[in-house]
């Protein structure tokens, strides 16, 4: 039941903070990091995968309300939520019947820094293509989507190395 | 039936990953027509009025510049007021034996003054929410300024909040033309950089220099005519090109932006349905 309680609670901070603070970082007009896909990332592994879908849906539509690109969020968090068991498999190997929550601890240093590059590339490519969808200007497509990856890889694993187990 | 069954079973992740994504791409497209998404934009009012508080708080740190930008314009306000008191001065005479009298074309313009309480400037399509909306007399395609120049043109309108499509958008096409020689063009952002847009349709017999002053041309009934909008900062043609490559330097800055006036153009419906009329005439 904690567990519960508490993605609830870092679902409400992970949207609140991402639309307060981190959509108003314009750095090089860039950079601009999405670190709400985190939510997505230290759900449990073994969770229903139809219900990842739909958290993962009902996450990028809170987010893309609040910065008024109907449905560009939504398609990309769902897109990545869709691959993440087949990415955690490819990275980790992890028994049958346990169901830890993807960490450093869990998974290996070296497995977790890969399955958080692979998620955030995906996610964060499908989100720039989208959005530039209209528009074809493929270097800066490029640019913005390595460096804003750059900056939410790195903000998340700054935030899972201070977590204590 | 059976076998159909299992297969619906087997994959109905794989189906509810495709029908979450089709809804997802709907609304994509669906967005296009952005004024019937009032709801599920930021025009919304629990969403604005979120926006609206956390404003309240980095509005603080923003105090020292709009002082500084108030007091400016307060004194080119009040120069400009002698001024034209001189000149009325001298011209009462004429006015008071005039029979013809009516409302000059300069004075169909009223700003309803409105703050931003949320903008992007790194997107590629970018928006900004003002805490002003329908009560406030606030209605679809009017012109949007700052005391820089020319922000964007208002594009949803809620009760209590709006949204405007600024420059910096590519939806957005503001018709504007040269202080000095009057030739007009259309401005188009490129979504490189906030401070930058391109100017087009200027052909190649237009003689320029660095540095002139671009501003609007009153051919859209949503600004009046001669609001600054930038300077030249580049520009480039090529022996096969018709039409010259401006680069201008936008005269608001967007990133620091925080009060702006809604210019309410009161004959604006009239323009509109004498145009449309015209029209279809012809």
């Amino acid at each position: 039941m904690p567990t519960v309680l508490q993605n609830i609670f870092s679902f409400i901070f992970l949207v609140l903070f991402q639309v307060l603070v981190l959509n108003n970082i314009q750095f090089l007009g860039y950079i601009n990091p999405y670190l709400y896909i985190l939510f997505i990332l230290t759900l449990p592994v073994q969770m229903p995968r139809w219900f990842l879908l739909v958290l993962a849906f009902i996450l990028g539509l809170s987010i893309d309300i609040f910065s008024n690109t109907l449905g560009m969020h939504a398609f990309a968090t769902v897109f990545v939520a869709f691959f993440r068991n087949g990415i955690v498999k490819l990275f980790t190997n992890i028994e049958e019947g346990n169901n830890p929550t993807p960490s450093f601890y869990t998974f290996g240093v070296s497995g977790y820094v890969k399955y958080i590059v692979v998620m955030v590339l995906i996610h964060h490519a499908t989100l720039f293509t989208l959005e530039a969808f209209s528009f074809v200007h493929f270097w800066i497509l490029i640019t913005k989507i390595l460096l804003s990856s750059l900056v939410t890889i790195l903000l998340i694993l700054g935030i899972q190395s201070i977590k204590t187990k | 039936m059976k076998n159909l069954i299992n297969f619906l079973i087997q994959y109905s992740v794989v189906f509810l990953f495709l029908i979450l994504e089709i809804i997802s791409f709907s609304l994509i497209v669906k967005n296009q027509e952005y004024q019937k998404s009032v709801f599920l934009t930021s025009s919304n009012s629990m969403v604005s009025g979120m926006y609206e508080w956390s404003n309240s708080v980095v509005e603080f740190f923003k105090l020292r510049a709009a002082n500084d930008n108030l007091s400016e314009e307060n004194t080119a306000l009040k120069n400009q007021i002698i001024n034209l008191q001189n000149k009325l001065s001298t011209l009462k005479p004429e006015i008071s034996d005039s029979i013809h009298f009516r409302i000059p074309p300069e004075m169909e313009y009223r700003f309803i003054s409105a703050k931003v309480i949320n903008s992007s400037t790194n997107k590629l399509l970018n928006y900004i929410t003002l805490n002003k909306g329908a009560i406030d007399g606030i209605k679809i395609d009017m012109g949007v300024i700052s005391d820089e120049g020319v922000v964007g043109i208002v594009k949803t309108v809620s009760q209590r909040f709006s949204v405007v499509i600024p420059i910096l958008n590519p939806k957005s096409d503001i018709s504007c033309k040269f202080k000095r020689s009057n030739y007009s063009g259309g401005l188009i952002w490129s979504g490189e950089d906030y401070r930058y847009a391109s100017l087009t349709d200027i052909a190649r017999h237009v003689e320029l220099s660095l540095g002139d002053t671009i501003v609007t041309s009153g051919y859209t009934s949503s600004f009046p005519e001669g609001i600054p909008v930038g300077n030249i900062e580049d520009f480039k043609i090529k022996e096969s090109d018709a039409y010259y490559k401006i680069k201008v330097k936008l005269s608001v800055n967007f990133h620091t932006l925080s009060h702006v006036k809604v210019i309410n153009y009161l004959n604006f419906q009239q323009q509109k349905d004498l145009e449309k009329k015209s029209e279809e005439q012809l």
